[in-house]
């Protein structure tokens, strides 16, 4: 058999006269041209006039019935089938109007009945709740060994503090014989009194005895210094100052601070 | 005929709306102007006249009780047709076996008979047996579009409408059709497949 060697033009279409005159006047070119599409649009012609064939015995058939009867014959069977159900009537919906994009909006809110309904569940087996942080538990050891350490760093800082505040009263010392205390001083030496309150029980605690004990000594110190104005006589500077070298206060101050450092926990 | 009294959408529209009030007279029209096209789908799928007319009548059944459900920018004809079109596949499958039991009836000399009076003439009452015979063979849906293509007339825009499918798709399974059936007869129509 003979094949079309160019690009196969539509010839059912061309059989059918479904396209241009001119898309028909191109084909009818070709077929000339080409013995497989000629014998191909007549083995369709055929085909087609077979079925065209067929129609026009159909439509015989129908010529042969008398459709008034007919239709008569229709009407009396759906009307003795007896009433038509009441159906309600399209569009009206009294609780709800007509809305544009019926579907889309159905779909939307099936989705978000579907949604909470999901939630719900998910809500009521508790699924997304958080369960509650296990309860912290700590040895009485590590407890201790956590109150030794702030312990050991408030007093540090106290220390540091305090040790500010007693070398600026020794180094005041004027040539006119009054020693000031600057302000900074005085502000720090109350803060580090209420400070010694909140240090007492933690000392305490720690059995910080021998700290304890150095801080109370420079607490003495600091309750004198608030008790006496800011402006110190010669006499009281000096007895304050004899007071710290008696004692040793720096030099316990320098040696509990070095002991402190290096028992860090 | 009636069909040239009414024919625009409007009308259709005014006796719809009357025929669902129970207007009897308005239903006998619509039936009047559609039940021919009913019946040349019907008869064009089934192949058979009694059974077509009943498919016809129960299509006007179902449309009288489907009235309300009718969207009036739809085509009306394109709709009723679709109804026509389902009721008869229904029916067709329904009866399909009793179709096979006939058919085998039928003596081989008959069938002889036709396939040789057909060479001569395309218009042969042979030559339309074997041409209905190898239509049932197609598959449905290219089945439904040859006859309403070829022996209803339809064009592919309506066919597409009655079976609710693109134009494109319709075309498409036409041609399968004539090339499946072009195949099937080449044999005895002396054609080259």
């Amino acid at each position: 058999m003979n094949k079309c060697r160019g690009k196969k033009p539509d010839l059912l279409a061309y059989v059918g006269g479904e396209m241009s005159d001119r898309d028909r006047e191109d084909i009818r070119r070709h077929i000339e041209a080409c013995p497989a599409c000629a014998d191909e649009v007549r083995e369709l012609e055929r085909l087609l006039e077979g079925a065209d064939s067929l129609g026009r015995e159909m439509r015989q058939v129908l010529a042969g019935i008398d459709w008034d009867a007919q239709a008569e014959k229709v009407v009396s069977a759906v009307w003795d089938r007896g009433p038509r159900p009441l159906g309600k009537p399209r569009g009206v919906r009294p609780w709800l109007p007509a809305l544009p994009f019926g579907p889309v909006l159905a779909g939307l809110l099936i989705g978000i009945l579907v949604g909470a309904a999901a939630m719900f569940f998910v809500l009521r087996d508790g699924t997304l709740r958080k369960t509650p942080a296990e309860a912290f538990f700590a040895s009485g050891e590590f407890l201790s060994r956590v109150d030794q350490e702030i312990a050991r760093r408030e007093t540090l800082d106290y220390l540091e503090k305090s040790q500010y505040v007693l070398l600026e009263l020794a180094q005041t010392q004027t040539e006119s014989g009054e020693c000031r205390l600057s302000e900074a001083a005085t502000l720090k030496t109350r803060e580090l009194l209420s400070k010694k309150k909140y240090l007492n029980p933690q000392l305490e605690k720690a059995r910080m005895a021998k700290a304890k004990a150095i801080c109370d000594q420079i607490e003495i110190l600091f309750y004198e210094l608030a008790q006496i104005s800011e402006s110190l006589t010669p006499a009281q500077c000096r007895g304050i100052q004899n007071l710290i070298e008696e004692r040793n206060i720096l030099l316990k101050i320098k040696l509990l601070k070095k002991e402190l450092q290096e028992s860090e926990v | 005929m009636e069909e040239t009294r009414i024919a625009t959408h409007e009308d259709v529209s005014i006796l719809l709306d009357r025929a669902s009030q129970g207007d009897r007279q308005a239903f006998k029209n619509i039936v009047g102007l559609y039940q021919q096209k009913v019946f040349l789908l019907a008869y064009s799928i089934l192949g058979h006249r009694e059974d077509a007319l009943d498919v016809v009548q129960e299509t006007f059944m179902r449309l009288y009780q489907k009235l309300d459900a009718y969207e009036k920018d739809r085509n009306f004809q394109a709709w009723l047709l679709q109804i026509a079109k389902n009721l008869s596949i229904d029916y067709y499958r329904k009866h399909r076996e009793k179709r096979r039991e006939m058919e085998s009836l039928r003596s081989v000399e008959e069938l002889q008979l036709a396939a040789d009076d057909h060479r001569s003439d395309p218009e042969s009452p042979g030559l339309r047996h074997v041409i209905s015979r190898n239509i049932e063979r197609l598959g449905e849906r290219q089945r439904l579009i040859f006859v309403m293509k070829h022996l209803n007339g339809l064009e592919y825009r309506e066919i597409a409408q009655v079976l609710g499918i693109s134009v494109g798709t319709v075309k498409s399974l036409h041609f399968k059709a004539v090339r499946n059936l072009r195949n099937w007869l080449s044999p005895e129509l002396g054609m080259q497949p």
